[in-house]
């Protein structure tokens, strides 16, 4: 049984229909990306699947039961990290996290248990009792996933957690999703950062103008759209002789060369670059750079909506 | 367990702000210190007085002013000099003794002296009694020495100075107030002064609250807490709570201090405690409205001083609602603060018990009852959009 079932998910304002029609599922444990742009729908679905926003239309249901934002039983079972650092700036990073605990019916020794290993596992220990007005962005986000985590929650729902951030805390923010989901905890997680999504996602949604185009893993995705891989050789020699020996393997489907170079286009350039390695050897070539690009979810997306992420 | 939560965390966020606590705690103080000294009590008034200098007589006059601790008479060179001083307020007010003052009371002519005054000063007034019944006095002394100098029984002089040792029984005016008096006799200026600013800063403080509650929506906090298990109820109660505790709190500070500092006494404790009550909630309730209008923070900030300082005047704490005129008073009795004052007033100049304010707790109910679910159901409704 899934852990979020979501389906026929409808928001609209006044004409602006935000999102339409959306449904996935997420099991125990998974990680599930929604990739989209900017105003993609990204938000305004987290908002209805976590119960800040009423919907017009659909259902979620989170490990069976039906939930909405009435759904005090169900709210316990999900921890939200929104986009903006939803915290107060006057407080410290420690009072911020035991009032939250509150909120979610903690008190006594498991509260304060619980405060010091969030503080442990975003890393605020030393700073605990500093007001986040002080923080850096980097550390601010940390502590908004901390908050997100106070309940042990078997469904963390984050949206758009490294907007804004130095690469040294997005990667901290990201080894600790990796983490969470190695921990059995099901991950629903927006990005609009392509990279993200191919490295922490199980599986992929790709949003645009409010409805869901397309899911599936990552090569599900790629392999709808039909996009092979392409490897990319920098070489001396003979390069004519060595396209012509290449062609002669069947599991390439297009060899070229080119001003120094050849390119490959294969099904699985990790599998059968060993191969073709050593064929370009044997044909008496020097090579001096490998290049493979494979596709991926920006090469879908612009497939898909013939536009790239970022725009 | 979770309103409260809510609500106390408000309390603990306005003391982060040490602007706050500036705000809140010292300036209600000051100001209630300050108004103190402007509605009387120990302030010196300058009594300027010109031609004290023309001859004993006129000297007399000018020492007989002089005989009260809180006035102290100011000698002045000119006319002009006079009238300066009093339209710029460095005289409360001033006596002209004419130059022949001496020789026409020898010469049994009438004498007038004039009094000036700036017609919006009350504190003139006070003076002005003290002057229109020295002079009168000291007339009565002058007449008597003129009378025994016209009858040829002694000179002017000797006259006077019999006239000044003589124990005649008078004519005295013996005053017996009914009704209510505006300003009870040993009435401390302090318990003039700290109601209406108490009403004035409570709701002030009510008001700026509202700014905590916007920026709360637009962080994304209260979208947060409604993700937690938390009902929208439980969250808009809590930060109701919040604003009402923040008020009471603003409340008690100023009437316990007050009462320490000042000695300002309250009067009945329970019809006190009943008016901070009510009239919190309704500070509260407007906050809590205010907050829900706007989803920005600056028409918020603007407002809630507007508001706060605006009713505040119209409704009597800044200007006594005794001094109003007919129409201005009517515009006043539709801001919570004119029944608050009124209220305060009959507990602490008139002694009253909370049986005697019960019409200004029924109108003060009746804000708090549209202001405060209104107030709920406009934040509620913001929190849910």
């Amino acid at each position: 049984m899934p852990l979020l079932e979501v389906t026929g998910l409808r928001k609209s304002y006044g004409e602006h229909i935000a999102v339409d029609d959306v449904s996935f599922a997420i099991g125990v444990a998974e990680t599930y990306g929604l990739l989209g742009p900017n105003g993609a729908g990204k938000t305004t679905s987290i908002s209805m699947i976590v119960g800040i926003l009423d919907r017009d239309a659909g259902e979620v249901v989170i490990a069976g039961q039906p939930h909405d934002v009435t759904s005090v039983k169900t709210k316990e079972l999900i921890g939200y990290v929104p986009q903006e650092i939803a915290l107060y700036r006057d407080l410290s990073a420690r009072e911020n996290l035991r009032f939250f605990a509150r909120l979610y019916g903690l008190g006594g020794r498991a509260l304060k248990t619980r405060i010091e290993e969030i503080l442990e596992v975003v890393g605020l220990s030393d700073r605990a009792d500093e007001r986040v007005e002080g923080f850096s962005g980097g550390m601010a986000r940390r502590l908004n996933i901390g908050v997100g985590l106070m309940n042990r929650p078997k469904l963390l729902v984050l949206d758009e957690p490294t907007a804004g951030v130095d690469p040294q805390s997005r990667n901290a923010i990201l080894e600790s999703v990796e983490r969470l989901a190695d921990e059995g905890v099901a991950v629903l997680y927006t990005t609009h950062y392509m990279e993200e999504a191919e490295r922490l996602c199980d599986r992929v949604g790709i949003i645009d103008q409010g409805r869901l185009r397309v899911e599936g893993t990552r090569r599900e995705l790629v392999g709808l759209v039909g996009e092979t891989d392409r490897v990319t050789l920098q070489a001396d020699g003979d390069l004519a002789r060595a396209v012509r020996d290449l062609a002669e393997l069947s599991q390439l489907k297009q060899v070229s060369s080119g001003e120094g170079q050849i390119e490959v286009l294969v099904s699985d350039a990790r599998a059968l670059l060993p191969l073709i390695l050593e064929t370009v050897a044997g044909s008496g070539v020097q090579v001096r750079t490998v290049q493979v690009h494979e596709p991926d979810l920006e090469s879908v997306f612009l497939h898909l909506t013939g536009k790239a992420l970022r725009d | 367990m979770k309103i409260l939560a809510i609500a106390l965390l408000n309390l603990r966020r306005l003391f982060r702000d040490r602007s706050n606590i500036f705000f809140v705690i010292v300036v209600p103080f000051l100001m209630i210190f300050m108004m103190g000294l402007l509605f009387g009590g120990g302030q010196q008034h300058r009594l300027g007085v010109v031609g004290a200098d023309s001859g004993p007589l006129a000297q007399r006059l000018s020492a007989a002013l002089g005989t009260r601790d809180d006035i102290e008479v100011v000698p002045m060179g000119s006319e002009e000099d006079l009238r300066t001083a009093v339209e710029r307020g460095q005289a409360q007010a001033g006596v002209m003794i004419p130059g022949s003052y001496d020789a026409d009371l020898r010469a049994g002519r009438q004498v007038q002296v004039r009094y000036l005054v700036r017609p919006d000063d009350w504190q003139a007034l006070d003076v002005g009694s003290w002057v229109r019944s020295t002079v009168p006095k000291e007339a009565a002394l002058l007449y008597a020495a003129g009378f025994a100098a016209a009858e040829d029984v002694t000179s002017f002089d000797d006259g006077l100075r019999r006239a000044e040792a003589a124990r005649l029984p008078g004519v005295e005016v013996k005053v017996s107030t009914i009704g209510r008096t505006v300003f009870p006799e040993g009435f401390s200026q302090f318990n003039l002064a700290a109601p209406p600013l108490l009403l004035l800063y409570t709701f002030l403080t009510s008001m700026t609250a509202a700014i905590g509650l916007v920026e709360t929506r637009l962080s994304g906090v209260s979208a947060r807490m409604y993700s937690t298990p938390t009902t929208a109820r439980a969250i808009v109660l809590g930060e109701t709570a919040g604003r009402l505790v923040i008020a009471l709190f603003q409340g008690l500070l100023i009437m316990l201090g007050s009462a320490l500092l000042f000695q300002v006494e309250w009067g009945d404790p329970l019809g006190a405690a009943a008016l901070l009550t009510v009239f919190s909630a309704i500070g509260a309730g407007a906050a809590m409205l205010l907050a829900s209008f706007f989803r920005t923070v600056g028409p918020v900030v603007s407002l809630s001083a507007i508001l706060g300082l605006g009713l505040a005047a119209v409704g009597g704490t800044m200007v006594p609602l005794e001094s109003f005129s007919g129409v201005m008073w009517t515009v006043a009795h539709f801001t919570p603060h004119a029944w608050g004052y009124e209220g305060f007033v009959t507990l602490v100049r008139h002694g009253g018990g909370i049986g005697d304010i019960l019409p200004q707790l029924g109108v003060l109910t009746a804000f708090a009852l549209v202001l405060l679910p209104l107030g709920v159901w406009a934040q509620r409704r913001a929190i849910t959009r």
